[in-house]
């Protein structure tokens, strides 16, 4: 199978850090993969090694198709890229730094720089230096640049940093758009659970230098798991009366049973705590949060 | 080098809408204007005593007022001048990419990196060679309107060979301060260098080890401690242009090869 992305056995050793450890990465064509690590993970470091821009201490890396080679090589006309944080030149304008890009891309087209900032609507800051911008529009920006050559690929890291409600919402939808209207494949890394949860068709995780967890969007879902909350008036009674489960008292008073007979047949608890006398006043079934299995995962 | 031609329209771009040509150029215009002022004050020896320690550091540094003088003082200003202005204008192309976070935009790109370094390299030369023939103008200029005495075009032609050619000389030299300022990873580390080699390159030519010292030969090219016959030979030459391939050669290799964390 062809992937955008392949890495095997990816390292990336600092003296006696291993800042990436055994990494074996597959981004199929065309899929979001969001890149999950806490602060200090080895997203970035993984990053840098998927552009060529850190030797892996072992391994190797496969970008479309082409192993890395010496010196950075590799098909760079058609990746695009954000890492970490955006960097432009402060004293030249917004036009200029994407035709600085423009240039270095080799696109003898102009007019790309005016169509992707309309598309990141930046357009109206065209003249403004960029050491002037916003931190949202210096992302924008960056953006813009990693968009400019329409690429086959986008390798973003943090993108939504910096944005505003209404950019987070906007950048999501655009790179939906890019992913499947264009068949772009997009390896993005975040510590923004949610937005990658929103994004991405598959997740990894990496701990500490390892991937240690690879799935479906959709698996994540199923893998987060699920408690019966129920509230009554008189807990001590409610909890009598569901002494055949495996039931616990919440931070906030409530109980919480993880029993599948509970959570499939809610309305048996209910009928339990009526004929019991304390019938109950909340009953629902809630789902671990994102972020509760993801420090689950990496505790 | 492909893509040379928009790797050298991005670096031109970058240093014409920056403030560091006018900084430089206007730094090194105040050596033909401090040559002139010395000029001045030699002409009138009896200003010159009212005017106490500026005309006593005149008489020191300079002698008599006649082109020779003048253009040896030129000379002097541009061999060691140069040397740091050269490096100024080197570091802030080189560390600037460092200090702006724009070194990580330049390594994954269609034009190779070292493509976009020979660009940086060639803008270096264009720009501190143009300074130098300013410097060398402007001097004209201001010789002219102060009027100082002793003028041939053959004097002229053997100022313009030691000035310019010690100028080429320094700048065969930066790409060492390039390749300190990417390994350095900004400025300061190459200012550091330029310093050290400044010091350095005083202490061999008062030893007598000048002729085989990179960083001495420049100044010492420029005629300012002697005629460079004496001074210099041809394995002076040839230690220069090695130490300048590897530098150059250097600068390609981290570039190439180094990682790229910042």
């Amino acid at each position: 199978m062809n992937y955008a992305i392949e890495t095997n056995g990816l390292s990336k050793f600092y003296g006696d850090v291993r800042a990436v450890n055994s990494v074996d990465l597959r981004v199929g064509i065309g899929e979001i993969y969001g890149f999950l690590g806490l602060n200090g993970a080895g997203k970035t470091t993984t990053i840098r090694a998927l552009l060529g821009m850190i030797r892996p201490s072992e391994g190797n890396v496969r970008v479309l198709n082409q192993v890395l080679g010496a010196g950075g090589r590799g098909p760079w006309s058609r990746v695009g890229h954000l890492v970490e944080s955006p960097a432009a030149y402060p004293e030249l304008t917004v036009c200029e730094n994407l035709d600085i890009a423009r240039r270095l891309h080799g696109i003898q087209n102009q007019k790309t720089v005016d169509d992707v900032m309309d598309k990141l609507s930046i357009a109206s800051y065209a003249d403004r230096k960029a050491g002037t911008l916003s931190s949202g529009n210096f992302q924008r920006l960056g953006l813009a640049r990693a968009l400019l050559h329409s690429p086959e690929l986008l390798i973003l890291d943090e993108p939504s940093n910096a944005l505003d409600p209404a950019g987070i919402v906007e950048i999501r939808e655009l790179l939906i758009s890019m992913a499947r209207e264009h068949g772009t494949t997009i390896f993005m890394s975040s510590h923004i659970l949610t937005e990658v949860n929103l994004l991405a068709d598959r997740i990894g995780i990496i701990h500490k230098g390892k991937l240690i967890e690879e799935l479906d969007a959709a698996r994540l879902e199923e893998l987060r798991s699920k408690q019966l909350v129920i509230g009554a008036r008189n807990m001590d009674k409610a909890r009598d009366a569901l002494n055949g489960f495996d039931v616990t008292a919440l931070d906030d008073g409530r109980l919480g049973i993880k029993d599948a007979r509970a959570i499939e047949a809610p309305e048996m608890i209910a009928t339990l705590l009526v004929n019991a006398g304390t019938p109950p006043i909340h009953l629902a079934i809630e789902q671990e949060n994102l972020e509760e299995y993801f420090l689950r995962l990496t505790q | 080098m492909k893509n040379l031609s928009s790797a050298l329209w991005v670096e031109f771009l970058k240093g014409r809408r920056s403030k560091v040509p006018f900084f430089t150029a206007l730094g090194f215009s105040i050596v033909p204007l401090i040559g002139g002022l010395f000029m001045i004050i030699l002409k009138d020896p009896e200003a010159a005593k009212s005017m106490g320690l500026i005309s006593a550091k005149a008489q020191l540094t300079v002698g008599v007022a006649d082109w020779t003088a003048f253009f040896n003082l030129i000379a002097q200003a541009v061999a060691v001048g140069g040397a740091i202005l050269f490096a100024i204008v080197t570091a802030w192309i080189f560390g600037r990419e460092f200090s702006d976070h724009t070194a990580k935009e330049l390594l994954a790109l269609p034009t190779p990196r070292a493509t976009i370094i020979g660009a940086k390299f060639i803008v270096i030369a264009a720009w501190t060679f143009t300074l130098s023939l300013f410097v060398f103008g402007f001097g004209l200029v201001v010789g002219k309107l102060v009027v100082i005495p002793g003028w041939s075009t053959e004097l002229m032609q053997t100022a313009f060979v030691d000035i310019l050619g010690s100028a080429v000389l320094t700048i065969i030299l930066l790409p060492f301060v390039a390749l300190v300022a990417s390994m350095g990873r900004g400025y300061l580390p190459a200012f550091g260098w330029t310093i050290l080699t400044v010091a350095m390159a005083q202490i061999a030519a008062v030893t007598g080890w000048g002729d085989w010292f990179p960083w001495s030969i420049p100044a010492l090219f420029s005629g300012a401690v002697g005629p460079r016959v004496t001074q210099l030979g041809l394995h002076s030459y040839v230690i220069i242009l090695l130490a300048s391939m590897i530098g150059l050669a250097a600068t390609f290799y981290w570039w190439r090869n180094a990682d790229q964390t910042k």
